[in-house]
């Protein structure tokens, strides 16, 4: 390539013009700047917010690369002073940000300029991708709309009467057709991007070898949602993205609740034949929370934390987040607080903390938020935990809820710095729960280890039907936490147990001796919950066992307690206290259960296998997807929300995913 | 030039953007949105980072306006800005660039984005010889920029452009003999 080749190249990018859509949005985004900027810098003695948050972020890279420094160097221009006026920023007391009045901006309102649709170069832009775009823009439009119908039918019924209802949907009705329409719209899409964390299944081991096994519980479900919108798409998940105890904790179960808040769980200990593996058989260790009735329903305290970066213009993002916080304060009592903090290319308050009483001024600000910018999520965070410590409830429920599509761009963009910010807040009463939307950037893994270290619940929201279970027919349990760092440790008797495997919780596991160290941390419990634990086991006097016995050295076993295969120890704290308390209970070999647990216990085996089939079915021999079809169907059992049906459905989509995946 | 003030219209509506005054800036970014979104469109070579780029950079500008000292044109100033945009940009999205995928057979290219997905290649390559040449070559081809100026705006040396600004175009031509002998 010769210069005047390369000259012609560069030139067709002025042959260009920009996007019209692009050009309006950077110039909101500058005024908002702007407008920031000049309330920050003009007014010195009005100490709000800490706006000049980019700047902060600037500084505080430069700092950390030094190498980088020479870019300013030898600039006698601009670029110095904002790098000066940033450390003053910095450098201010932080006291003396926080105090002082908060502010509230409206961003710009993006998403009520023209349709994009009608945009000729992002016609031609988007022609490589205009098919697959086509598709997925009407897809997502479709389940969209197609959750819209089915709940504004459940909540119409509901709220009949309510004025609110229908200002609820005006937005997201108006915008549905518009996506349908055009197609060719630029609306962001990324794919192959989502990050999800490899973890080997946990391996088969010897009770006389290692008797003990200790893990945290875990409520998050985000999984099986990601699972569903794959598998409904035709598409088998990426195995690391099936975590086998967040598919069974997904459903919840009929067991036996406890009634008393003091003792706050009981465990459900069933013992079956294993369905894949003859003469092996299933332990089912399910704990059901304490349910909080309405009336005693704590004082919340939210701040809802939204990702609105150019990346969630898309209508599976930030449409569904207003509409799922929408649903979630039909949930809230009139004298909770809810707040909202944005974040894009700068961190701001859209909303400061307001009474659910004043529920219109809250749909406004929703109302008013677009999609623009880059995501700086750390600063976000900050910003969301100093305003939830402001209007602090004491003996309440204060929480942030983080609804993002996955990256945290710029900002603190070290997860662990991240993670360690969210674990020291933890300790101020603050928690933090995470809501994953849209697909193909998902950072599954920092969403997952945010919500561990912030005492709260990951989960993955695909369609409205998906945030209705979560923030609606869950809230209590996504909201409340009744106990937390609930630890399970079982220990298996060698003389009935030959050898056992854990089902699922590889990311939780603990050490044995983790498990009298109130100081570690583990998963929490919120009202109402179901947690389900499966391990498989093969009994003593089974040749199921997959491993040889010794040639050497005699396996001494004491023959005590024949009639017991283990016990089950369960440590938790309440959640206002900081000593934990012990729950036992041996599991008979010969348990007899109900009936109701039974069917619940095979159920959630079904769903184990399922899982461990779409993980490559290491453990599981011949056993198929039909044979998952046939135990799920036979204990359905009530299925008041129809869950269990849509879990059937959607083994039949992964059995047809699976034969056009594998032609060989 | 205003003959009372001794100003260009540039100027003016800098100072009063500098006073704060909002529509002065709002007029000021729909002026400069295209030179912006041009050199972050040479500079990245794909049109949606350009895009993103340019928001950066229009949200930067807002919040540095108040200290342009009108040391330099406006436009040197703003190239060294949406250069800082830019490298942040590639930086936070730790997207790799492909140098390994093979160039476009440039016979075959004449639609405009069919130029700019074989420039973003292009691009792909020159980055990949090392730091700083990217950007000295979309200065000097590109913006057509002399080496001192591309210098200033870099803060390196001269003769550091022109080296770089050399090695890009030797380097691409025997890349570019390396295709045809493929072919």
């Amino acid at each position: 390539m010769n210069d005047s080749e390369l000259k012609r190249l560069f030139d067709s990018a002025d042959e260009k013009p920009p996007g019209d859509l692009a050009r309006s949005r950077a110039q909101n985004a500058a005024l908002d700047a702007f407008d920031t900027a000049r309330l920050s810098v003009g007014d010195q003695g009005n100490h709000d917010e800490p706006r000049l948050t980019p700047e902060i972020t600037e500084a505080r890279r430069k700092m950390m690369v030094p190498t980088q420094r020479w870019i300013y160097s030898g600039m006698a221009s601009a670029a110095v002073v904002i790098l000066g006026v940033a450390l003053w920023v910095v450098q201010r007391p932080v006291a003396e940000r926080d105090a002082g009045p908060l502010e509230i901006t409206l961003p710009p309102q993006i998403l009520s300029s023209p349709p994009p649709g009608n945009d000729n170069e992002q016609h031609a832009l988007m022609d490589a991708k205009a098919e697959d775009a086509a598709r997925s823009a009407a897809r997502a439009a479709a389940e969209s709309r197609q959750a819209e119908e089915i709940f504004a039918t459940v909540k119409t019924a509901k709220r009949a009467g309510e004025d609110y209802t229908s200002a609820m949907f005006t937005p997201s009705l108006a915008a549905a057709p518009q996506a349908y329409d055009q197609p060719t719209a630029p609306y962001y899409e990324v794919s192959g991007r989502d990050e999800f964390e490899h973890v080997a299944p946990n391996a088969v081991r010897l009770a006389q070898e290692e008797p003990v096994s200790t893990f945290s519980v875990d409520v998050d479900t985000a999984s099986y949602s990601f699972v569903r919108r794959q598998l409904n798409r035709g598409v088998l998940p990426q195995k690391d993205a099936v975590r086998l105890e967040e598919m069974v904790n997904y459903f919840p179960y009929d067991y036996t609740a406890p009634s008393d808040a003091d003792e706050p769980f009981k465990a459900n200990i069933a013992v079956m034949e294993s369905p894949w593996h003859p003469g092996n058989k299933l332990v089912h260790i399910g704990i059901k929370g304490y349910d909080i009735a309405p009336a005693e329903q704590p004082r919340s305290n939210l701040v809802l934390l939204l990702d609105v970066s150019g990346s969630m213009n898309s209508p599976d993002k930030l449409p569904l987040v207003k509409q799922s916080m929408n649903l979630l304060l039909g949930e809230l009592r009139p004298e909770d607080t809810v707040a909202i903090v944005v974040y894009a290319g700068a961190a701001g308050t859209v909303l400061e903390p307001t009474k659910v009483s004043d529920k219109a001024k809250i749909l406004s600000a929703l109302d008013g938020l677009s999609a623009g910018g880059s995501t700086a999520g750390g600063e976000g965070i900050r910003a969301a935990y100093r305003l939830a410590k402001s209007s602090f409830v004491k003996d309440g429920v204060n929480r942030v809820i983080l609804a993002t599509d996955g990256d945290f761009n710029v900002g603190i963009t070290d997860s662990e710095e991240l993670k360690g910010f969210v674990e020291r807040e933890r300790e101020s009463g603050v928690f933090l729960s995470v809501l994953g939307f849209g697909e193909g950037n998902l950072n599954d893994r920092l969403m997952q280890a945010l919500a561990q270290n912030g005492n709260g619940i990951a989960a993955y929201i695909d369609t409205l039907a998906e945030a209705q279970k979560v923030l609606v027919d869950e809230a209590t349990s996504s909201l409340f936490p009744i106990a937390k760092d609930v630890k399970i440790q079982v220990e298996f008797n060698p003389a009935t147990v030959r050898e056992y495997r854990l089902l699922g919780y590889e990311t939780r596991m603990l050490n044995r001796e983790d498990f009298n160290n109130d100081a570690v941390d583990a998963g929490d419990i919120g009202a109402g919950h179901t947690v389900t634990a499966i391990y498989e086991i093969t009994p003593a006097a089974a040749k199921s066992g997959l491993i040889d016995p010794k040639r050497y050295g005699r396996e001494a076993t004491s023959e005590q307690n024949l009639h017991e295969y283990g016990f089950v120890k369960i440590r938790y704290k309440l959640p206002r206290e900081d000593a934990s308390r012990l729950i036992s209970q041996p599991i008979d070999v010969d348990t007899s259960s109900s009936g109701v647990l039974m069917r619940e216990a095979r159920f959630a085996a079904a769903v184990a296998g399922f899982a461990q089939l779409l993980k490559g079915g290491q453990y599981t021999g011949s056993w198929t997807m039909d044979d998952a079809i046939a135990l799920a169907q036979a204990n359905r059992g009530e299925d008041a929300y129809g869950y269990r049906a849509q879990f059937i459905q959607l083994i039949r989509r992964a059995k047809m995913a699976e034969s056009m995946a594998s032609p060989r | 030039m205003d003959i009372a003030t001794g100003m260009t219209a540039e100027e003016g509506l800098i100072r009063r953007a500098q006073a704060g005054d909002r529509v002065a800036f709002s007029e000021l970014v729909a002026g400069q949105y295209d030179l912006i979104y041009r050199f972050a469109l040479k500079f990245s070579g794909r049109i949606e980072d350009a895009e993103d780029i340019a928001q950066q950079a229009c949200i930067k500008l807002a919040q540095s306006i108040g200290r342009f000292r009108f040391e330099s044109a406006l436009s040197t100033w703003l190239y060294t800005l949406v250069l800082s945009c830019a490298r942040d940009w590639e930086k936070s999205q730790s997207k790799h660039r492909f140098p390994d995928s093979p160039l476009d057979d440039p016979h075959t290219v004449d639609t405009a984005d069919e130029k700019i997905v074989y420039l973003g290649q292009v691009l792909d390559r020159i980055d990949a010889m090392g730091d700083g040449f990217r950007e000295a070559i979309v200065l000097v081809v590109g913006e057509g920029m002399s080496h001192a100026e591309a210098a200033t705006i870099l803060a390196v040396k001269e003769s550091t452009v022109s080296w770089r600004v050399h090695e890009v175009r030797r380097r691409l031509g025997e890349l570019a003999a390396e295709d045809t002998d493929e072919r």
